[in-house]
């Protein structure tokens, strides 16, 4: 792969040159980020990478409207730690981890431990700018929290694993830390397991709730196969969650970084493998790339 | 050769099939005033089988049709002009609600309000609620990609879709889902169809069936009513409140205009006459902690000037406080004959300086704007009362709309949050989105519907296409010159 070509297109114009280039003389481009999913799905028979590398940055951010932007290479981390100021989260928290980028996040639709409560790419995504594989440049969404103008091409591009356009800006949704933030560890037995499982879906709405296996346990050093239970709200609502987790096993707090650790070893999703192509899909890529320029074979398409 | 009407009477019977003109004329507006079309003809399908048998007749003759839920939507978007009318009223069956996995697959004309009350025997609820809820569909809500005011914490109908049988204008039969979320079978993994289809307007093919999430009921509900003597600082409540880290159920704004018309009306809800505006706020979730948040709320409108802050103190007093903003724009009906219920949204931030500008906007063209929307979510409610067959107070009702629009659009905004783009905004659709975007909107309708019948004309304007430049008339569209 690294004795692959590279391009790195510095504007959204020099993007849609590269493509156009590409496909009219029938070349392959392999899309890259910080290049922490390149093996995840099928191999690609690329004849250059097209690099996000230059795409980096918070184009824009009001922390008042809970919305932000930033150029497709930008890392999680930077988002992180730019939000984080303000008392707020980039909420996407993807399996893997924040040397990842936000383009790549929003691209494979990666979604991680806390999703069921902060959501996924796919409802965390407002708009998305990007080039698909005939060339267009197309600016989808918009920075506010809803909109229904127009067919919605963010849903379409969000999760496609660039096989329909270069991702080259973001605008996100984000949230509000909330005021206490802990997580719990409890013993994972048959026993636990039922009333984790209960728990999670009643009315405190944990934030997270991961089994941890035994092995992985071990390394964390958390001792045997762990539930780790993530409560955030007013101290209230923490104190009464947390009188509910300690009635349902013996359960001790753990730092908050844990989940860093977790969502390293949480598989990178296998969904690139196992793609589901029907007509309509078939058709979708057709429309957006024909020439199939982006990320050929990834997905696993019969070409 | 057999009319078209005759075919689809053989597959429906002939009592559900409409083709006078007499009978066709309250199937001529949808809930925009102002814009009518006539259709060629109405059919109302009764089963699955009949829907999917209607498509395909339509499919070989080659003939375009709109589908139509309740007729509810706010954008003319259900409006048929001399072509066939798809009813799906009659399927309204709940086929299957699941009280563990909390889902259940319904047909496109069950009622919004219907599935709530389905939910109840076993504490859960649909979430998007639309003001509209007592008589809309899922189905129309689906090709809206409604919102209402509980979006706010609970996210728009997309948010709430697991997966839909579709019949694509061909006849064809797909299922639809996120491509993010295992499936039953446990595989994962594809472009998120369902995605791109909920919110398409209609113009991607029709509702077979659709598997929504149920929420549970909250374990504690309260809903608290701010009154402010400034517009501006109710919206500068809302932009405390959201900063603070609370997130509402919800969070929706009155003005005085609209304060005057619900309680002068039968749905008088006890909003003081007085206020410039009214905050109605309601804070949701487990039982615990829940007092904080109230507490919180209300030492935050405080801060920001209100002078009352009432608390419902029972289900009663709860629900008449509700009643007061679900009919807000059903107690307009005694300012005037036609309401245009607008929709747009903007950065939170900018709310203030946007309710000044449209109150700017409204003195200049001497017509009267009645704010009531979801403030903690941007999305602006402008709406104006008028008599639509006064050609000039017609007229300069739609000069402000165009002039708000095109604010909204220079804010960073939006022209639609939850009605759609339909007839009503398809001028506007050009200034918000670049050529090729339209094109690339034009290339994703064409995944589902390449021959363009399903709602021909609709959300994105037939120039903006280049493979149909050329091809297509604008016959389905917005008429030059219309008068609205």
């Amino acid at each position: 792969m690294n004795s692959l070509v590279r391009f790195e297109p510095k504007t959204v114009t020099e993007v849609a040159e590269s493509i156009r280039d590409a496909a009219t003389r029938g070349r392959v481009l392999r899309l890259r980020g910080a290049g922490t999913w390149m093996d995840v799905g099928h191999a690609v028979q690329a004849d250059a990478e097209l690099s996000l590398g230059a795409f980096t940055g918070i184009t824009s951010y009001r922390p008042e409207d809970l919305t932000l932007s930033a150029g497709a290479g930008t890392t999680l981390a930077e988002l992180e730690a730019a939000t984080r100021v303000h008392g707020q989260w980039c909420p996407l928290f993807p399996w893997g981890d924040d040397r990842g980028t936000v383009g790549a996040t929003i691209a494979t639709g990666t979604a991680g431990p806390f999703a069921a409560q902060l959501g996924r790419p796919s409802t965390l995504a407002l708009g998305v700018e990007c080039v698909d594989g005939t060339g267009r440049v197309i600016a989808a969404g918009a920075r506010v929290v809803k909109n229904v103008a127009g067919f919605d091409l963010t849903r379409a591009v969000t999760g496609s694993w660039g096989t329909l356009a270069v991702i080259t800006q973001v605008h996100l949704r984000l949230r509000s830390q909330p005021a206490v933030d802990e997580t719990w560890a409890l013993a994972a037995t048959e026993s636990t397991d039922a009333t984790v499982r209960a728990f999670a879906d009643g009315p405190f709405a944990p934030l997270g709730c991961e089994r941890v296996s035994a092995p992985d346990a071990r390394e964390l050093g958390l001792g045997a196969a762990r539930w780790l239970v993530r409560i955030g709200g007013n101290a209230t609502l923490v104190a009464a969650a947390r009188g509910a987790i300690r009635a349902l096993g013996v359960a001790y707090e753990v730092d908050a970084r844990t989940w860093n650790a977790i969502r390293q070893r949480g598989a990178p999703a296998a969904r690139a493998t196992l793609w589901r192509w029907d007509s309509l899909s078939s058709r979708l890529r057709e429309r957006f790339d024909p020439a199939r320029v982006l990320n050929r074979g990834l997905l696993g398409e019969v070409a | 050769m057999t009319s078209l009407a005759a075919q689809l009477g053989r597959i429906v019977g002939d009592a559900h099939v409409i083709a006078r003109a007499t009978q066709l004329l309250v199937y001529r507006s949808d809930a925009l005033p102002g814009l009518q079309r006539a259709p060629a003809r109405a059919v109302f399908p009764g089963t699955r089988d009949e829907l999917i048998e209607v498509v395909r007749v339509l499919a070989a003759a080659g003939a375009p049709f709109v589908s139509r839920g309740a007729g509810t939507g706010l954008s003319g978007g259900a409006l048929a002009d001399d072509i066939t009318l798809l009813g799906l009223h009659r399927l309204k069956r709940i086929l299957a609600l699941d009280p563990i996995a909390r889902t259940a697959t319904v047909e496109p004309g069950v009622v919004n309000a219907a599935l709530t009350r389905a939910g109840a025997p076993h504490r859960l609820h649909y979430a998007p609620d639309p003001s509209s809820q007592t008589a809309c569909t899922i189905g129309g809500n689906i090709a809206e990609n409604a919102g209402g005011p509980h979006c706010l914490k609970y996210g728009v109908t997309l948010d709430h879709a697991i997966r839909a049988t579709v019949v694509l204008p061909s006849g064809e039969v797909v299922i639809l889902d996120r491509g993010d979320v295992a499936r039953d079978d446990g595989t994962q993994g594809g472009y998120d169809l369902l995605g791109a289809f909920v919110g398409s307007e209609g113009c991607f093919g029709v509702v077979v069936d659709v598997t929504v999430r149920l929420t549970p009921d909250p374990e504690r509900v309260c809903t608290l009513l701010a009154d402010f003597t400034r517009v501006r600082d109710a919206a500068d409540a809302t932009s405390r409140i959201i900063a603070a880290g609370i997130m509402p159920a919800a969070l929706e704004l009155m003005d005085q205009p609209t304060i005057e018309a619900v309680e002068s009306s039968v749905y008088a809800a006890g909003y003081p006459r007085d206020a410039a505006a009214v905050l109605l706020i309601e804070v949701d979730g487990a039982a615990a902690g829940l007092d904080d948040d109230v507490w919180a709320v209300e030492r935050l409108c405080r801060a920001a000037g209100a002078r009352t802050v009432r608390v419902a103190h029972d289900a009663a007093e709860r629900a008449r406080l509700w009643l007061g903003r679900k009919k807000a724009f059903g107690a307009m009906g005694r300012v005037a004959p036609h309401l245009v219920v607008q929709d747009a949204v903007v950065p939170r931030s900018m709310l203030a300086e946007l309710l000044d500008d449209i109150a700017a906007i409204g003195d200049r063209h001497r017509v009267r704007i009645c704010n009531v929307f979801h403030a903690g979510d941007g999305n602006l409610h402008p709406n104006i009362p008028y008599n639509a067959h006064n050609a000039d107070e017609s007229a300069r009702v739609h000069a402000a709309m165009t002039e708000i629009m095109t604010r909204c659009i220079a804010a960073g905004g939006t022209i639609t949050g939850e009605h759609g783009v339909g007839l009503d905004k398809l001028p506007y659709m050009e200034q918000l989105f670049t050529a090729d975007t339209l094109d690339a909107m034009c290339s994703l309708r064409a995944v589902f519907d390449p021959e363009r019948r399903a709602n021909p004309g609709k959300v994105v304007p037939v120039r903006a296409c280049r493979e149909w430049h050329g091809v297509a008339s604008t016959r389905h569209g917005a008429r030059a010159g219309e008068t609205r």
